[in-house]
């Protein structure tokens, strides 16, 4: 049963559409990201739930009531900005019971929930603090508290962490997840960064130019891409191009070697131009267990690059990056030797060109 | 010239008196024309006739009617156009920032305010005068289209309230100037942020912008007090020195010793800058409180 | 619906209060325009005609501009130099130094020029004798003129300061010093090549302002006895009536200008120069 319903959403900005036919249905305690690059529509999308825009056409239900068309201040949805937002002039407490104030909720009330909301985020020693003598990961701790402080319906998150140094990145959004979760309450996250919405959300809706790519669970989104551009924007990603060899065996040839897909070649006729696209992670060297896509390979190149070590590997006359995880006692192969690498069926999909 | 260069260092080492030499010219000069005419005006104000340390002329400050009014009359006068200018200038700047008036305006009304608020001084009094003068352009229209006689209704452009109107005419624009940015510093998530949390347009203003604002437009109201308190030439060129505001006593003063005890005339003349001294503190305070919440 | 909701969301306050401000500004104007026009219908422009007949108003207007130019030129010499090795190499001095280019606010001109009279009507002595070894400045042309470019330094100096220091900090004049240094340039190199023409539209703007400061200057140079255009201006007033609404527009215009180039030179970016 959805919760809050954004069906046939579209957004003009004069003529340049910004968001097209958006549908998405959302479960009570979902925790739901939008996922794509800067100007693809996920802010937009989510000022719209807000009511700092409204859209052209489509409809936006909360709670079986229709709120397409209702002022902001009357929508009882929680908002977090990016850059915090906070009020300068008022002290944390104060920017908490800010909503509850202005709901005119009685003085008892306010100072409780408010109380309830600083030990919810831990800055009980910084109640009577300005936002100035607050760190980044504070103030939007502050910003979180005063978004759940009017007990809203729908938690909305506009890039809260991105002003954020990465370690505390980390740190508040598991945070946030966790808040999430035992609240019980409905979210949207916006972001750019795949890391992000891979880690914390229920599902994420991947969305680009305005238009909605794929919705699906982390998992599905990671492994199971739908979209060239799904696949490329998640993770990182090897691609060539390919030509299909032999539809019923799922078999595609990259500058002439081999690779057989699992999800095969279906709807595609034998000699079509396709993209071959492999997660670098999915390659590993060969031994003699390994029966499928064991392919000779020249190392080209090592990089280090921490918990992972990547090797350039040349396929044919195409270059792929094959990740392995670090340990000290991983031994590497010379640069220029020759190796067989492979890949599970599995680990190869076919998308179009 | 030099041609070795010599290595910088970001945080200074301790600095011998040789780096001091490159600031020297600067400080000359400020002491020459600026601390040394300020320090005689201060020495000669606590000096009696006879030579000899007085408070006598601090003490007739507050005694002497002529001065007293003088006072008395600039500090009206700088307080009623500091506030009037104030709201008026602030309106405007609203207007044009947050306001929602086309963006093309903008520059037109800033360019227009640095032209009024350094277009002061005599052009400004004769300008008044061809406005609303006797014979003014306004003075005329209202009499000869609306029959209402701006004169016989009591109004007078060489009296406080037409010097006041006058005083205006630069103490807005610069209301203007300092205003704009500060209400550009309202941030667009803050509206948005109260309205989220169910604040109407109203509140938004009464509880967040105006507190946001309020050491801006009070250190800014300020400023324009220390403007209206400066001036002279506006005052001169309408009146001619018949409403007797401090600097134009001082003035007065000046061109001859109409006070007959010239010890008086200084002490004036540092009343009037302990009260500058006053103003500018209190709009750096202010100013000081007002980046520390927007940094 | 679409159309009540943008009748609803149309700014009539913010309207009205431009219209308000806007009336302010103009009507004062077209009143002087207007009045400088009506001396004689038939010559419209008779007393713009009179007013540059007469060669004391260019003789005052000339002055007044050489004023300028030389104010502008002693301004910069001794502000860019200044403002530079603060950045440079003492910034304990900025405090001292911004404190003192605030000073001109706190000794206004009618201050200041009362001060400077003070100081400077007394001929110079060697210490401790009363031997003297120069005139009183205010005693011969050569000196009122030196006292007269001072305090307008003194009135322009804020202004400059602010400006130029500003510019400095925009461009971070401290790491291109060093981009320089490292690229073997020397300091006269740095100076004219990387310093000033990196600052030259905070420099223009500084000078702009200056000038239109000075040329519409009344007290410094009435009490000085300085034949300059504001004492002409206020003196024409006294005895003629077309003439001086006719100039009155011209130095707005004038200001108009030079507020108008300084717009076009920062790009809007240092409008409140003149709100300090």
């Amino acid at each position: 049963m959805s919760y809050l319903s954004i069906s046939n959403v579209t957004k003009q900005f004069g003529d340049t559409v910004v968001v097209d036919n958006f549908n998405l249905e959302i479960g009570k305690g979902e925790f739901v990201s939008f996922l794509g690059p800067s100007g693809c529509g996920k802010t937009t999308t989510l000022r719209m739930v807000a009511g700092f825009e409204n859209p052209t056409s489509g409809k936006i239900l909360l709670d079986g009531a229709d709120i397409t068309d209702k002022a902001p201040n009357q929508r009882n949805v929680g908002m977090i900005f990016q850059s915090y937002a906070l009020f300068p002039n008022m002290t944390v407490a104060q920017n908490i019971g800010f909503g509850l104030k202005v709901r005119k909720e009685a003085d008892a009330v306010v100072k409780q929930r408010v109380s309830e909301m600083i030990s919810l985020i831990n800055l009980e020693a910084h109640a009577n603090k300005y936002p100035y003598q607050l760190s980044g990961g504070q103030q939007q701790r502050v910003s979180l508290a005063r978004a759940l402080a009017i007990r809203p319906q729908v938690l909305l998150l506009d890039e809260p962490l991105s002003a954020l140094d990465a370690k505390i990145r980390v740190s508040l959004r598991s945070e946030i997840r966790s808040i999430q979760k035992s609240l019980g309450i409905t979210a949207i996250f916006v972001t750019h960064d795949q890391e992000e919405a891979l880690s914390i959300s229920d599902r994420i809706v991947v969305m680009n130019a305005g238009e909605m790519e794929q919705v699906g669970t982390p998992f599905e989104i990671y492994n199971f891409p739908k979209t060239r551009f799904v696949a490329n924007f998640v993770g990182s990603l090897n691609t060539a191009d390919a030509e299909v060899v032999d539809t019923a065996k799922g078999l595609v040839s990259v500058d002439g070697v081999q690779f057989t897909s699992a999800e095969g070649t279906k709807g595609r006729n034998k000699g079509d131009k396709v993209k071959v696209a492999i997660r670098p992670e999915r390659f590993s060297f060969a031994t003699q267990q390994h029966k499928d896509n064991v392919v000779d390979a020249i190392i080209e190149n090592i990089t280090f690059l921490g918990s992972v070590v990547r090797i350039q590997i040349k396929i044919g006359n195409t270059s792929f990056n094959m990740d392995t995880f670090n340990n000290p006692f991983l031994e590497l192969p010379k640069i220029g030797s020759k190796q067989q690498v492979t890949c599970s069926k599995e680990a190869v999909l076919v998308l179009d060109e | 010239m030099a041609q070795t260069t010599v290595p910088l260092k970001k945080t200074p080492a301790p600095t011998n008196w040789k780096t001091w030499l490159g600031v020297a010219p600067f400080f000359l000069f400020a002491i020459l024309f600026l601390f040394l005419p300020s320090m005689r005006l201060i020495t000669a104000s606590f000096t009696s006739p006879e030579g000899n340390f007085t408070l006598d002329n601090i003490r007739q400050l507050f005694t002497v009617p002529l001065i007293v009014n003088a006072y008395k009359l600039s500090i009206q006068i700088s307080a009623i156009t500091a506030l009037g200018g104030g709201i008026l200038g602030f309106l405007l700047a609203y207007a044009v920032t947050v306001g929602g008036l086309p963006k093309s305006l903008r520059p037109i009304l800033m360019t227009f305010s640095g032209v009024a608020s350094n277009f002061a001084g005599v052009p400004l009094a004769f300008a008044f005068v061809a406005t609303l003068g006797r014979q003014g352009f306004i003075t005329h229209v209202l009499r000869d289209y609306l029959g209402v006689d701006l004169y016989s209704a009591g109004f007078n452009l060489y009296s406080f309230a037409g010097l006041s109107l006058v005083y205006m005419y630069f103490q807005f624009p610069l209301m203007v100037l300092i205003m704009a940015p500060a209400l550009d510093g309202l941030k667009r998530e803050w509206r948005e942020a109260a309205e989220n949390l169910g604040a109407t347009s109203t509140q938004y203003w009464l509880r967040v912008a105006l507190p946001v604002l309020l050491p801006s437009i009070l250190g800014a109201m300020i400023l324009l007090f220390g403007n209206a308190f400066g001036a002279y030439a506006t005052a001169y060129a309408l009146t001619g020195g018949r409403i007797g505001i401090v600097t134009i006593q001082i003035g007065a003063q000046i061109r001859g010793d109409v006070l007959y005890n010239p010890g008086l005339g200084y002490a004036m003349a540092v009343g009037m800058v302990v009260i500058m001294a006053i103003s500018l503190a209190g709009y750096s305070w202010l100013q000081a409180k007002t980046e520390r919440w927007l940094r | 619906m679409k159309f009540l909701n943008r009748l609803r969301k149309f700014p009539f306050l913010a309207w009205l209060w431009f219209l308000l401000g806007a009336l302010y500004f103009v009507l004062p104007l077209l009143a002087t325009f207007e009045f400088s026009l009506s001396w004689d219908p038939a010559v419209p422009f008779k007393a713009y005609q009179r007013a540059f007949e007469d060669v004391r108003f260019w003789r005052s207007f000339i002055a007044s501009n050489v004023f300028a130019v030389i104010t502008i030129i002693a301004c910069i010499i001794l502000v860019v130099p200044t403002a530079y090795w603060i950045r440079l190499r003492l910034p304990q001095a900025r405090r001292i130094v911004e404190f003192i280019t605030l000073m001109p606010f706190v000794v206004p001109a009618i201050i200041l020029v009362f001060g400077l009279i003070r100081v400077y009507s007394t001929p110079f002595t060697i210490p401790f004798t009363n031997i003297v070894f120069m005139q009183a400045l205010t005693q011969f042309k050569a000196g009122t003129n030196i006292l007269i470019v001072a305090g307008y330094m003194v009135l322009a100096m804020p202004y400059m300061y602010r400006s130029v220091d500003t510019g400095m900090r925009t461009v971070d004049i401290l790491t291109l010093t060093e981009a320089a240094q490292s690229l073997g340039a020397s300091w006269f190199v740095i100076i004219t090549r990387v310093i000033l023409p990196n600052i030259r539209s905070a420099l223009l703007s500084g000078a702009l302002l200056t000038f239109a400061i000075v040329v519409g200057e009344v007290i410094l140079a009435s009490f000085l006895g300085v034949n300059a255009f504001g004492p002409y201006l206020f003196l024409l007033g006294q005895h003629r009536a077309y003439e001086p609404a006719a100039l009155s527009f011209v130095s707005f215009l004038l200001t108009w200008i030079a507020m108008g180039m300084i717009q076009l030179v920062t790009g809007g970016q240092n409008q409140t120069a003149g709100g300090h």
